[in-house]
């Protein structure tokens, strides 16, 4: 008895252990985001903040295109996420409910554009773009944007839909509701929680992109909020890791807050299959 | 639709990398047909094949320390005490939903050579003087930033993954074995392996995939400015090459060859996924 609990002592301590060094970065970023510069530039760190200051906040805020770029992401996570929600829906329906000829195909080419690094398509999409007029555009970010966010989309929806049992639909129609009827009152409540999981998973997606916004955004009018942050850094000999650090807590926040709502359902659809 | 949309960019890459398309012909919106020439061009430089070696060395130091490190993990959250592993688990969340860009600001700032406070730790830890010690002198030592970047990153989704297949494995066969005098590895080996193979070997095909293209953290974390033949992964190479030198056509055929390794180390992960798909 006792050694077993002492082997659970162990393992707990290990698991604190653990905690603090994995949780440690993140903790570093807002403690830094709070202390007063000299506690920053001392040789000799100080675990917390002390006496908090927001000074670094108000300057992160005041930078130059700090808004502009907030406001660009927003435009760019809203009409991604609207867009591919719309259209992820009615791929995911007649994919879960219509067996149709290049099914396969479809399916086969949805998968295939998830695995494909987006640096491997930074070259035909930007000549594309070119082309069109579309570079240091938005419009042309929330398209590429679509591209890689509609396959998961389609992909867990899909999942959501299977798991509604067909006789449902069925008896709904039976009872006298049209096909409309039956599809806004009985489909729709049930693939909500699905809608939610993909919705955010394009959120997140598409606020966190930096390769793309980097090379067909090129100037801080036209900028995402992650471009902003990485220029920060660098150009001056003296860095304000201050502002940094209070920028980056700013940034990650909207996302650390939509993540903690659907991690299960992210984790489940890239392993679909496998787990169960 | 969808599908037009989806391969249109690569009907367009390919097209590309037999042209030559430079920043004078993007203006024009059309290249000159050259054949071959810029595959050969790429595939007769040394630094490319240096490269793909550079990129695969990472790719499975990456992998495996992901995989190997996840797992432990999650084998570790089997055994806390409930409030330990609710506790561990949301520090796995809050990581897990850091954005890569944020997660290069920090590691530049805990790394840094003035008064980053890694060296500082380090150096009270007595593993020898790390006094305004430059992480990003060498190829190896910025790598070895450059994966523990992204290996903080990626234990998240493997230790729960695997945490969750975990659940799968039967408490009684563990039981039987561990009454039947085997040993703890040996009831891994024999009892709890088999039950995790095909979630390992999605999230290593998943993890392959993701590594051999990584850009954000090699590319920002060692530097825009830093990025020269000595230190090239595949991505950065073929953005430095075809993007800022605005040679699209040489871009688009290392492209080409990246994406070929890649779709040959995804057929796993793709035939698993199709499988899944064919159920309706």
């Amino acid at each position: 008895m006792s050694r077993s609990r002492a082997a659970r002592l162990g393992w707990n301590t290990l698991g604190l252990l653990l905690f603090a060094v994995m949780v440690f970065p993140v903790f570093w970023m807002v403690s830094t985001a709070f202390k007063t510069n000299d506690k920053i530039y001392s040789f000799n760190p100080t675990w917390f903040p002390g006496n908090p200051t927001l000074n670094h906040f108000s300057a992160a805020i005041h930078r130059p295109y700090f808004w502009t770029d907030v406001k660009n992401s927003a435009i760019v996570v809203a009409l991604t996420v609207a867009i591919a929600l719309a259209l992820s829906f009615f791929a995911a329906v007649s994919l879960a409910k219509y067996r149709f000829t290049g099914r396969k195909l479809f399916i086969v080419l949805m998968i295939g554009i998830q695995m494909l690094p987006p640096a491997g398509l930074i070259i035909p999409l930007y000549v594309v773009l070119a082309k069109y007029n579309q570079v240091n555009k938005l419009s042309g970010v929330i398209l590429v944007y679509l591209t890689f966010a509609l396959p998961f989309c389609v992909w867990t929806l899909r999942g959501f839909l299977l798991g509604i049992p067909k006789d449902l639909e069925e008896a709904a129609m039976v009872d006298g509701s049209t096909r409309l009827g039956a599809f806004v009152r009985i489909l729709l409540p049930l693939v909500a929680p699905g809608l939610v999981a993909t919705s955010v998973f394009a959120f997140i997606t598409s606020w966190n992109e930096y390769i793309f916004a980097s090379t067909l955004l090129h100037d801080g009018r036209t900028q995402t909020i992650t471009v902003w942050l990485s220029y920060l850094y660098g150009g001056n000999r003296f860095v304000d890791w201050g502002a940094i650090m209070a920028a980056s807590t700013l940034i990650a926040i909207p996302v650390v807050i939509f993540f903690l709502l659907v991690q299960r359902r992210i984790a489940f659809g890239l392993t679909a299959g496998a787990v169960k | 639709m969808l599908v037009a949309i989806l391969g249109y960019p690569i009907y367009y890459l390919v097209r590309l990398s037999f042209q030559k398309y430079d920043l004078f012909a993007l203006l024009q919106h059309h290249g000159t047909y050259v054949g071959l020439a810029n595959f050969r061009s790429i595939l007769h430089d040394p630094v490319f094949w240096h490269t793909l070696l550079r990129t695969v060395v990472f790719t499975a130091a990456n992998v495996g320390l992901t995989i190997v490190l996840g797992t432990l993990v999650a084998l570790l959250l089997v055994r806390l005490a409930t409030w330990v592993r609710l506790l561990v688990t949301a520090g796995l969340v809050l990581v897990w939903a850091m954005p890569p860009v944020v997660a290069v600001q920090v590691w530049q700032w805990m790394t840094n050579s003035e008064n980053g406070v890694l060296n500082y730790i380090l150096t009270k830890l007595h593993f020898g003087d790390f006094f305004q010690h430059n992480w990003y002198e060498t190829t190896l030592s910025q790598y070895t930033m450059v994966t523990s970047l992204i290996v903080w990153g990626a234990i998240p989704f493997v230790a729960i993954t695997v945490y969750a297949a975990l659940s799968q494995v039967p408490h009684e066969l563990v039981e039987a074995a561990e009454i039947d005098g085997a040993r703890a590895w040996r009831v891994f080996k024999d009892v709890t392996l088999p039950v995790l193979m095909p979630v390992l070997l999605i999230l290593t095909s998943l993890s392959i995939i993701w590594d051999f293209g990584a850009f954000t953290q090699p590319y920002l974390l060692i530097g825009p400015g830093h990025q020269t033949s000595d230190n090239y992964l595949m991505s950065t190479y073929l953005y430095i090459e075809g993007y800022t030198k605005t040679e699209f056509g040489t871009g688009a055929a290392i492209s080409i060859l990246m994406l070929a390794i890649v779709a040959a180390l995804s057929v796993v992960y793709v035939r698993r996924m199709l499988r899944v798909g064919e159920q309706t």
